[in-house]
């Protein structure tokens, strides 16, 4: 994460915000055989959404999403990036 | 047939249901007779062939074989017919299909109004949607249909289309070059008629089973009898069902069209009088609640209840047949409470115990019993109702003369439906079902008399009381249903709530008060007392040493307590008489609130309701069972109460009107409080009536009066109920009762002894009723306290008349106040349930919709399944570590590195909190290397065995444990706390709102935080706090108006307001010259807008009047605080996005209440994080202790798409792929039409669709199933 720059709004630093990574191909196709499932199957995110805008991620792709605080302390989520309806 | 010579029907699982739509010629292949007849019984009451009633559509009748198919009428299942219609009818329920297709086709041609390339592209589009998503793609179609409507020539043969009208409620018109031309359904589906396959799928019609013209009927299906059985009144009078009543109808005009058709055709005014008249009946007889036209209705003016009405709503058939269903082995009763039974018993009333059966399977063991039980046969108890042979016929014991014949017959594998006895496992139910816990497998007693005996304890989950309350009692009745009965819904197992991981079930009342007496320090028993007291709970053993010997032994009442608690137990707690002194003296406590058990022996402190009540967490109650297991929780609390119950009769309890008696003293103290309350009213009334009065921000002066003196009478209140409390001791039997936490409040005493204080309607003194004033007894506008509510009586001395009345005012709101939010929460929770039913853990650990699609990848982030943790927490390490110190002893400490390699050994086993937490309790106890192995092994496998099990069905928890709670919850929308101006939304509507995912909260608010530099600069906070506010001309102006000579919109500023919002005369001159006006000062304080013409002033005027000068659009108010250290912002409205773009605004902090503005700005993830943070604030505020994990899933489903869904038709319910699902829960017929055009299919993989189908569910112990591999041919045959 970049160094804390008040002045700038960047959103990765808002405390609602978990910090989202954009998974590789081969990392993608590596959750999807996990869980054994399709892509469409993922919790999804849109491409318009601020965070997938900020990491330019495209329909298709797959955003990791690393939870903090809570039950476990710390928890991994997916989302896979879907285009506008 | 089965190993037990259980006969059992060949039935068939249904593995999907396809809907389509019938065609003509299939309606014509199942029906078995034309029907021609309008009449249904001849003069001899014998059914005319080819009316209505024929005999071969079936038979209702007993002892009549029905003529279609020989059966009689309980085999029958009744045949169709069908009534050839004279002139095409347009069916209802398809008119926006027909509407839909009329006007993208080619009305020449038939193909779609596109170009073949723009077809291909939306194939491909459809196709791609369909392999990316898994779902029809609605919205695809919905863009083909728009672009076609669009062309205006058909590009296959160059015709120009025409617009079709649709207008209610069955007609079309067709825009023609001479005007508007009405369509016959006859010449509708000749067009129809013409559209091709395959443009079809473009709109994702199913061409395979579905083709356009179909929608228009040419033949009507006529229902059997068994469907519109007619009645027999006492008269001896038929009635008909309202659907063959209209029948009778269609038939009638039909008849009159076919006769002028046989004549050589009608006159033409005569054939479309009659045809529309055929087509209204057709219509209602589908419909009758069609929006344009008047329903039909029945003689005395009941509007006809026909096909559609049938299956809607709440009694239709799928909420009330299908989604719900009748059962036999069931029993239904009033309930009486016994302290006598175990909590996992029902007390059974032998009528009923004679009523109900079992089927026994007879096994040469129990031969002799069974054959006991039938000689007794149905009416001597015990005996047995039923026998089945192997052969699976069933003797009905009741006709049979010679039982002792029956019982001679009897061998292993016969069937004995015998009566319930004792030990039986049945279903005990109170309704409203809100959670689990309304559900529970008890033990039966068969006990005398007509009630339901039930222990009090269990009153709790099923929220029970005995003021007339009936319960229900179902039997299972195979061995598989008596086990999952017994494994998952005994009484013991649900001591733990799945809804905050605390124990539900406890002691409560008179058990609680018990307890306070019985281990008060006080206490000390003789020996016949100490032996009563022992027997009651069959205790076998020596009896402990007494703690005084002389004069006469006497035993404390801790002592014999603790002869109830398990032998290692150690445990150390506040009870709930502790007075929360500001510093707690713990082990000198001088109100023997601290409660210390070492090695099972209560070493001081009393028992309440914080040790072994119902709904209290971290108790002695708890950690029994945590720690023993259910069973030897269930033995606690049973021993508990029945001691505790013997006690309290020993010692006699009860509540005596002389103990609300208050001394002369306190008396006077009481009112002398009174009296200065009224003193500081009467000053208030004088500040409001200067105007000195500070006004709270945002309220009027008038309101900020009644917000003061109402602070100021609820302390007086407070203060007085304070007064009495401290005059009552722990002798005084309601104190007991209130400190202990048996029943009732500090409150409820203040009330009864001192003064019952404030009444309310809307939250606010009472002054509605007469014009300024609430009773004639008083002047208008009479601000005192009496005038206004305030009952300064106590209920001991009565109130007097308009003080009465007053009270029945704010009594009344409270009823109302119920019965609203019992139906808001049961709708909430209907469409929690609705959303969340189909959610299960999977064996992958993965949180799951019906259809496969991941919610969660591990059920609540660290897959621990609340009802087996300790209150939320995975495993309590803290509390483990402490016991391990005791019981592992002393020893050289394990070093901090042999603590750091073991944790860390285990870290891929635990969760980074647990692990975090292990690590740090670990060294900071100093264990030896045996306690740290040990504490290591046993956190492992607690967390383990915390884990949520495969197949769970989380979804339906959550929703039921954030839907049951709803109904404690206030509807009071607003809050302030203390002198706080913020009103908020909470409680019941404030979740609704959530979950409803409304688009804008109905109180929007902000809470901003400053950058570090500023957060300690009041000045700096108030001008951004002044800067953000939405400030147009008219808040800064006394008038703005319209000078007609000077020709210009007059501005007056005013000086007070520009100060409060940080302006100068020359900022608004400023912002008012961007109109494009000339603009011009006059005085300091009055500026002048002059624009182009005259004419312009009047819109001029709004203009200016409403022009933003600066500030946030939404930001209504802005309220600087002092929060935490820091100053920060609070306003009244939203605008996340542009408050974070304002300089000196803490941009990692903010937020807002308005969750789709953080999914704009912030993103899906961080809408899911608020919303959670949103919904766990209420529950908090609101004191409901609700697991996170639960309010995660609801969330996490919530945000599932990448944009936030409501929790309800509009959202997740809505989106469900379910045809079943969704017609069972809000939209049912055009959610079926819909599928039957698109050739759905319902696979069958949520709950409610297999409910319907009478299936199992696929979720809990319905998620097993058998998968076999066909085995390879020739390999491995036996």
């Amino acid at each position: 994460m970049s160094k804390k720059d008040e002045g700038e709004f960047n959103i990765f630093n808002h405390e609602l915000v978990p910090k989202h990574i954009l998974l590789s191909k081969e990392e993608a196709r590596e959750v999807l055989d996990r869980y054994k499932i399709m892509p469409y199957q993922l919790p999804k995110i849109k491409e318009s959404d601020p965070v997938a805008r900020a990491l330019n991620a495209k329909h298709g792709d797959i955003l990791k999403i690393l939870r903090e605080g809570g039950p476990a302390g710390a928890a991994v989520y997916y989302r896979y990036v879907i285009k506008e309806r | 047939m089965s190993a037990a010579g259980v006969f059992e029907e060949a039935t068939k699982a249904i593995k999907k249901i396809k809907f389509s739509i019938l065609s003509p010629q299939e309606i014509r292949k199942y029906s078995v007779v034309e029907i021609r007849e309008a009449d249904t019984y001849d003069e001899d009451g014998a059914p005319i062939a080819s009316g209505l009633m024929d005999e071969r559509l079936g038979t209702l009748e007993p002892r009549t074989r029905c003529k279609t198919c020989g059966n009689t009428a309980a085999r029958c299942p009744g045949h169709y017919g069908h009534i050839e219609l004279a002139t095409p009818v347009i069916h209802v329920g398809f008119i926006k299909y027909i509407h839909e297709l009329l006007n993208v086709f080619c009305r020449e041609c038939g193909r779609i109004l596109l170009p073949p390339d723009k077809i291909e592209a939306y194939v491909a589009k459809i196709e791609n949607a369909k392999r990316e998503t898994g779902t029809d793609p609605v919205h695809v179609y919905e863009a083909v249909k728009h672009e076609a409507r669009k062309s205006n020539r058909c590009p296959h043969c160059m015709k120009k289309p025409m617009f079709v009208e649709f207008s209610k409620p069955t007609n079309f018109f067709e825009h023609t070059e001479e005007g508007p031309k009405p369509l016959d359904p006859s010449s509708i589906r000749a067009r129809l008629e013409l559209i091709h396959e395959e443009d079809l799928k473009l709109l994702g019609y199913d061409p395979s089973s579905f083709r356009p013209e179909w929608m228009i009927l040419q033949v009507l299906p006529v229902p059997p009898v068994s469907a519109r059985p007619s009645i027999m009144l006492e008269s001896g009078i038929r009635s008909e069902d309202d659907l063959t009543h209209k029948l009778v109808d269609i038939i009638r005009i039909n008849r009159r069209l076919d006769e002028y058709a046989s004549e050589g055709g009608a006159p033409p005014l005569i054939f479309h009088e009659l045809s529309d008249l055929l087509q209204y009946h057709v219509t209602t007889y589908l419909d009758n609640e069609t929006s344009g036209i008047p329903p039909a209705r029945h003689r005395s003016g009941r509007a006809l209840r026909t096909l559609s009405q049938r299956l809607k709503g709440k009694e239709g058939r799928f909420r009330s047949n299908l989604s719900g269903k009748r059962v036999d082995f069931s029993a239904r009763t009033v309930i009486s409470p016994d302290p006598n039974l175990a909590i996992n018993e029902v007390g059974v009333p032998l009528d009923i115990a004679m009523r109900l059966t079992y089927p026994e399977v007879v096994t040469e063991w129990n031969l002799e019993e069974m054959r006991k039980l039938v000689t007794n046969g149905p009416s001597t108890y015990p005996g047995a109702l039923y026998v089945i042979r192997p052969d699976g016929k069933r003797i009905r014991l009741e006709f049979v003369a010679d039982r002792s014949k029956i019982a001679e017959t009897l061998l292993p594998l016969f069937i004995v439906e015998r009566h319930l006895k004792d030990g039986d496992v049945v279903i005990f139910n109170r309704q409203p079902s809100l959670h689990r816990m309304s559900m529970m497998a008890h033990r039966v007693k068969v006990l005398p008399y007509k009630t339901f005996r039930l222990h009090l304890c269990v009153c709790p989950p099923y929220n029970a009381d005995f003021d007339g309350d009936e319960m229900n009692l179902h039997v299972p009745q195979t061995e598989e249903a008596v086990t999952e009965a017994l494994v998952l819904m005994q009484v013991q197992d649900q001591i733990l709530s799945p809804r905050y991981g605390g124990p539900l079930i406890g002691a409560i009342r008179d058990f609680i008060t018990g307890a306070y007496l019985l281990t008060r320090k006080s206490t000390y028993l003789k020996k016949s007392e100490v032996c009563s007291l022992l027997a009651s709970i069959g205790y076998s053993g020596p009896l402990p040493e007494p703690a005084v010997t002389k004069p006469e032994p006497l035993w404390s009442g801790k002592d014999i307590f603790s002869l109830l608690l398990p032998k290692e137990l150690d445990y150390v707690m506040k009870s709930n008489i502790c007075q929360n002194c500001p510093e707690c003296d713990e082990e000198d406590c001088k109100n023997d609130a601290y409660v210390v058990v070492k090695n099972g022996r209560l070493l001081m402190g009393v028992i309440d309701r914080n040790a072994v009540g119902a709904e209290k967490s971290e108790s002695i109650l708890h950690r029994v069972v945590k720690e023993y297991g259910s069973e030897a929780a269930k033995d606690f609390l049973n021993a508990l109460c029945r001691m505790v119950n013997t006690y309290i009769a020993i010692e006699g309890f009860s509540y005596s009107l002389d103990e609300l008696d208050i001394s002369e003293e306190v008396r006077e103290k009481i009112a002398a409080r009174a009296r200065e309350a009224k003193k500081r009213i009467d000053e208030l009334t004088e500040q409001f009536r200067k105007g000195t009065l500070t006004r709270l921000p945002g309220q009027s002066l008038e309101d900020s009066f009644e917000i003061y003196a109402m602070n100021e009478l609820a302390k007086a209140r407070d203060d007085a109920a304070k007064l009495a409390d401290k005059y009552f001791g722990m002798d005084n039997r309601g104190s007991m009762m209130t400190r202990s936490g048996a029943r009732g409040s500090s409150l409820n005493i203040g009330q009864m002894t001192a003064c019952v204080g404030q009444q309310s309607v809307r939250g606010k003194r009472i002054i509605r009723g007469y014009k300024d004033r609430a009773l004639t007894h008083f002047k208008p506008g009479d601000p005192s306290p009496e005038a206004r509510g305030f009952v300064y009586s106590s209920y001991r001395d009565g109130l007097s008349p308009s003080e009465f009345f007053f009270h029945a005012m704010g009594g009344r709101e409270g009823l109302v106040d119920t019965a609203v939010r019992t139906q808001q929460s049961g709708y909430m929770q209907r469409r929690l349930i609705n959303a969340l039913q189909d959610i299960r853990v999977e064996y992958d650990g993965t949180v799951r919709m019906a259809t496969g699609e991941v919610t969660q990848f591990s059920y609540g982030e660290d897959s621990v399944d609340p009802a087996k943790s300790d209150h939320g927490k995975a495993v309590n390490i803290e509390r483990l570590i402490e016991r391990i110190k005791l019981t592992h002893g002393k020893g050289k400490p394990a070093g901090e590195k042999y603590v750091e390699s073991k944790v860390e050994s285990v870290k891929s086993e635990l969760t980074p909190l647990l692990v975090e937490e292990l690590r740090k309790n670990l060294l900071k106890a100093k264990l030896n290397k045996a306690g740290v192995d040990y504490a290591v092994e046993t956190t492992v496998n607690s967390y383990k065995k915390a884990k949520i099990e495969p197949g769970e069905s989380s979804g339906i928890i959550a929703a039921q444990s954030i839907g049951e709670p709803g109904t404690q919850m206030t509807l009071r929308t607003f809050h302030f706390a203390g002198v706080k101006e913020r009103n908020v939304t909470l409680g019941l509507p404030r979740i609704i709102e959530l979950v409803d995912a409304r688009r804008v909260p109905s109180t929007p608010i902000m809470n901003i935080y400053l950058k570090k530099e500023l957060r300690k600069n009041r000045e700096k906070a108030v001008e951004i706090a002044r800067d953000i506010v939405y400030t147009t001309v008219n808040n800064v102006a006394s008038s703005v108006y319209i000078d007609h000579v000077k020709a210009a919109v007059v501005v007056k500023l005013s000086r007070t307001s520009l100060e409060e919002r940080g302006l100068t005369a020359k900022d608004v001159k400023e912002a008012l010259k961007l109109l494009g006006c000339a603009v011009k000062s006059e005085g300091d304080m009055t500026i002048l807008v002059k624009p182009a013409t005259v004419e312009e002033l009047p819109k001029l005027l709004d203009k200016v009047s409403f022009y933003h000068i600066k500030g946030i659009h939404g930001i209504r108010r802005a309220l600087v605080t002092f929060d935490k250290g820091e100053w920060t912002i609070q306003t009244d409205g939203s605008n996340l996005a542009k408050i974070l773009k304002v300089p000196g605004v803490d941009t990692t902090r903010t937020t807002t209440n308005n969750i789709h503005e953080i999914a704009a700005t912030l993103g899906i993830e961080a809408a899911r994080n608020a919303l959670i943070n949103e919904i766990k604030s209420v529950l908090d505020e609101q004191g409901l202790d609700v697991d996170v994990r639960h309010v995660m899933l609801v969330a996490d489903t919530m945000t599932l798409e990448g944009e936030i869904m409501q929790i309800g038709r509009h959202g997740i319910s809505g989106e469900k792929a379910s045809v079943l699902a969704k017609a069972a829960f809000e939209i049912t017929v055009p959610t079926l039409i819909q599928a039957s055009v698109r050739g759905y299919e319902d696979t069958l993989s949520g709950v409610t669709e297999n409910v319907i189908c009478g299936q199992m569910i696929p979720v809990g112990t319905g998620t097993i199933d058998l998968y076999m591999m066909p085995a390879n041919k020739g390999s491995n045959q036996a």
